[in-house]
């Protein structure tokens, strides 16, 4: 186990590094980060893929999509792609890259798949109604000092922290 | 909605205002074919250098797919014809003047050589297969008996269609980002990558990935500098090549080549090889896959900038 740990970084050495990344997109790019934001984008291109019609009518896609407007065009999206592949890299290099489901000993693939992916369902459904998710409120707005993100941090925390007691079986 | 105004009295459909001619056959015939010539080209060179016990997946397992691939390709070449009925006609005529005439030759040439080629190595790869017919058999041992010279034919071949596919589109003066010597090359040694890459999904035996790890990573470093040299070109040449190569430099068609062409299937497949052969990290079939990604998307990329671009700005 103590092998295993050392090929991940100290997290407090991560956190610099991911806050340096975040000032240089700000310099950069002249936006934060974010995650939510590029999966809402993805689903705006899907539908409009299956249904324009449907798109330019809703007041929402309609925002991202519809008429000349490409859904994808934006720095989240590839961005993403980016955490993706640098991730990808990181594994390999640590010669830690393999296929699996990590979770507790009580529960299985599949319910640790469903559950992961109910989590993330809400998680995708509250970020939106938010305005962002923990990288785009949290790590973005609270790096800008805004209120709304550091109430959104400490509300989601205090929320985790609540709802993890129920779940913490699954895990032990 | 999008409109478009066109004043001059030209009512030419999918020419005004630019071109629309040539959809999915092409791209698909030319990645095809660039990777059918990258595999036959250094299975060749490795059966005359000696090596196909070494290297049965280069030499041996990988030109079983040649034919195939290649018989694909020519499907959506064919596809692409207006008139079909008319294909015969490339093979009434020889025009050194025109690389489809060059190209339908070289065809003509490969697609047999490839099949001979792959049922020469089928012995060695699935040794109880039978033949129903024993004459094919014979035909098979007799033309064995000049494998050197089919090889040396296969690399001479392999050589032009890895060429004529680029040289195909850089022959048509008309349009500003095809009007460059570099497509030639540029589309061989992507083609020599793509093929390495097949091979490499292929191939189970370590030494044998390594090398073709290592003739990846220069094919990928020549691509790079091909790219680059292609750009200095046409920044370099007249304003119509400056507007051509500003699709790439700003344009359209930026971030869909810069991130996906170069970012993900050149300069990261190649250091994932480089750390790869350097052992700091396990070897994987991920750059492989993303060197065929790339080759692809290069081939689509090329073809609608080409046909995008123009002389009257």
């Amino acid at each position: 186990m103590e092998s295993e740990s050392q090929k991940y970084w100290s997290p407090y050495a991560a956190g610099v590094a991911l806050g340096l990344i975040l000032l240089l997109t700000f310099v950069l790019m002249g936006r934060g980060l974010g995650a939510s934001g590029a999966m809402m984008r993805t689903v705006t291109w899907a539908v409009d893929t299956v249904s324009p019609a449907h798109v330019d009518s809703n007041p929402y896609f309609s925002k991202y999509a519809g008429g000349d407007k490409n859904p994808l065009s934006n720095w989240l999206v590839f961005e993403v792609i980016g955490v993706f592949f640098g991730g990808l890299l990181s594994g390999m290099l640590a010669k830690r890259m393999r296929l699996q489901v990590e979770h507790g000993p009580r529960i299985t693939d599949k319910g640790r798949l469903v559950l992961a992916l109910t989590g993330g369902a809400i998680m995708g459904f509250g970020a939106r109604l938010a305005l962002g998710c923990t990288s785009g409120q949290a790590l973005t707005g609270g790096a800008t000092m805004a209120v709304g993100s550091w109430i959104f941090m400490l509300t989601m925390f205090a929320a985790a922290f609540g709802v993890a007691w129920l779940f913490r079986k699954q895990w032990i | 909605m999008h409109e478009i105004t066109i004043t001059s009295g030209r009512n030419l459909p999918h020419i005004d205002p630019w071109l629309t001619i040539w959809g999915w056959e092409i791209p698909v015939y030319l990645f095809l074919g660039g990777l059918v010539s990258g595999i036959l080209f250094i299975s060749a060179v490795f059966y005359l250098r000696g090596r196909a016990d070494r290297y049965p997946t280069i030499v041996r397992v990988g030109p079983l797919f040649a034919p195939v691939l290649l018989a694909v390709g020519l499907l959506a070449l064919f596809l692409d014809l207006e008139y079909k009925l008319h294909v015969f006609r490339f093979y009434t005529a020889i025009r050194l003047e025109s690389p489809m005439s060059w190209g339908s030759w070289t065809l003509a040439a490969i697609f047999p050589l490839s099949t001979l080629w792959a049922l020469i190595h089928l012995k060695y790869v699935l040794p109880n297969w039978r033949w129903p017919w024993p004459i094919i058999e014979k035909l098979i041992d007799f033309f064995s008996g000049y494998s050197r010279a089919i090889a040396w034919l296969l690399i001479i071949y392999a050589s032009l269609l890895g060429m004529y596919t680029g040289i195909l589109l850089s022959a048509f003066n008309a349009r500003p980002f095809w009007n460059t010597a570099i497509l030639g090359p540029l589309f061989l040694v992507s083609g020599l990558s793509t093929g390495v890459a097949m091979i490499m999904l292929l191939s189970r035996d370590e030494a044998e990935r390594h090398l073709l790890a290592h003739i990846d990573i220069f094919a990928i470093a020549v691509e790079l500098f091909l790219i680059i040299h292609l750009f200095m070109g046409f920044l370099a040449s007249t304003q119509i090549h400056i507007e051509a190569a500003k699709l790439f430099l700003g344009g359209p068609y930026t971030t869909e080549f810069w991130v996906f062409v170069v970012g993900l299937g050149l300069v990261l497949p190649g250091l994932m090889e480089l750390l790869e052969v350097r052992g700091k990290i396990l070897p994987t079939r991920i750059p492989a896959i993303l060197v065929l990604a790339g080759g692809l998307l290069l081939r689509f990329i090329v073809l609608e900038a080409g046909q995008f671009s123009q002389w009257t700005f």
